[in-house]
């Protein structure tokens, strides 16, 4: 099964997104909002914007984690929902441990928000993060 | 003739060098007074400063809880340093400190034979080395933390390598630190080249980048954020955070290396946090440990 699911989002991220490539601007300039609505693209676009975007951000180091669940598991999880016919999504600990539940529209929203955020706060820290130290940006 | 102009230029390529030697951290020595200076600003007299430093804290808060007057030299003692409440809580826990067998457990890993006949004091002659890491090695090209160190000592001699949060790994750094500590020794990373200014200027991105879905990053809570209250407790000012590593946490009920804090802070901030021996993680530890240059050495420590 989990095999399925696997080539399942994999089929979907080659056939979405095959010959494009990606530079920081047009990172930059997505809007998560377009980008992530279900309602609009479909839960399974959405998630294949979503492994598209957190496969850069999990190499750049900056994948994004909640409730103890890297975005690679909300993506997995989203998945295995949607091959396996639930509507729901489990929210698991570390020790794989269920300790809630979402529902699969809003786990790919939150999977695809995460995966183009994350690259985008890296852009954008590029050019803040000195307005937090004190001697350079950070005045008082 | 010849044998003079041979002497002027080496006596010039000598003088370069060391000149050049002495800059590596001339950046990092502008950056650490800057930082010394906004922590003693800060906490020069927080009611009367209430406005630039601590505007959400309370009248009560800021006359009976926050010091004032709080000096580079107390920062080694983390929040200690200017938390009054949290002070006093924490000197009647260091009456009988809970890492005290954790320091015994250490000294025996520490003079323990490997399987091949050598032990740590191999590696190690003497244990005071509390001071000497994260260090730049410029034949590596890499920062070495002691975590990495240690594991390093261990698969050269053909064991394991422990767990890098806990364990006996955070047991034999309770003991470098205590001897470390014993001796007053002050943590004095040095950035030696080039190359290790430039790991250095790494780590430093790294604290002052927002990260996280909640979009904090480090200096948020512990450069603008110190002194300030997070539910019912102080956050700690980013220098001297470094000095008193491993830490006993009550909350971890047990002792934990520096990687293990950081990498809890970096997922409190929504991210996944860098392996513990990755680039990322030394470089951010070894930025940080810079930061806390002169201070005295205070490991083991006790925290929340």
């Amino acid at each position: 099964m989990k095999k399925k699911y696997k080539a399942t989002l994999a089929t979907l991220f080659l056939s979405t997104f095959i010959g494009t490539s990606l530079s920081a601007n047009d990172i930059t300039k997505l809007d998560v909002k377009n980008e992530c609505n279900v309602k609009e693209n479909g839960i399974k676009k959405v998630l294949a914007t979503a492994s598209k975007y957190n496969i850069i951000a999990k190499k750049e180091g900056v994948e994004f984690k909640r409730l103890g669940m890297t975005n690679t598991q909300y993506i997995d999880g989203t998945m295995k929902a949607i091959t396996e016919g639930s509507k729901t999504v489990d929210i698991v600990d570390n020790k794989n441990k269920k300790t809630g539940e979402v529902s699969t529209e809003y786990a790919a929203w939150r999977a695809c928000s995460f995966a183009i955020s994350a690259l985008q706060q890296k852009e954008e820290a590029k050019t803040t993060w000195k307005l937090a130290m004190p001697g350079n940006g950070f005045e008082y | 003739m010849l044998l003079k102009i041979v002497k002027a230029t080496t006596l010039a390529a000598i003088a370069t060098c060391a000149l050049n030697a002495s800059d590596f951290n001339a950046q990092a020595e502008k950056d650490r007074l800057a930082l010394i200076k906004y922590f003693e600003a800060k906490f020069e007299d927080p009611e009367k400063n209430r406005n630039t430093f601590f505007p959400y804290s309370t009248d009560d808060e800021l006359k009976n809880s926050i010091a004032k007057g709080v000096k580079f030299e107390e920062f080694s003692k983390g929040n200690y340093a200017f938390n009054i409440d949290g002070k006093s809580q924490y000197e009647e826990i260091k009456e009988m400190p809970p890492y005290e067998d954790a320091i015994d457990e250490g000294e025996e890993l520490y003079t323990k034979k490997f399987a091949n006949g050598k032990s740590f004091a191999s590696c190690y002659p003497n244990p005071a080395i509390g001071a000497d890491y994260p260090m730049y090695d410029d034949k590596k090209k890499e920062i070495v933390t002691l975590t990495q160190s240690i594991n390093t000592c261990l698969t050269s001699n053909g064991e394991k390598p422990w767990n890098t949060k806990k364990g006996n790994m955070a047991k034999l750094q309770a003991y470098f630190a205590s001897a470390t500590t014993d001796e007053e020794i002050k943590v004095n990373v040095t950035i030696p080249s080039a190359d290790a200014a430039a790991a250095y200027e790494r780590g430093k991105e790294y604290y002052y980048s927002q990260r996280g879905y909640l979009k904090l990053s480090c200096a948020t809570c512990h450069v603008q954020g110190a002194g300030l209250r997070v539910r019912n407790e102080k956050l700690s000012q980013f220098v001297g955070q470094t000095t008193h590593f491993p830490v006993f946490r009550l909350k971890w009920d047990g002792l934990g290396t520096l990687e293990r804090r950081v990498s809890g802070c970096i997922k409190d901030q929504g991210q996944v946090p860098p392996k513990d021996t990755s680039k990322e993680m030394k470089e951010l530890i070894y930025f940080m440990a810079y930061m806390s240059n002169g201070l005295t050495v205070d490991g083991p420590d006790i925290r929340k």
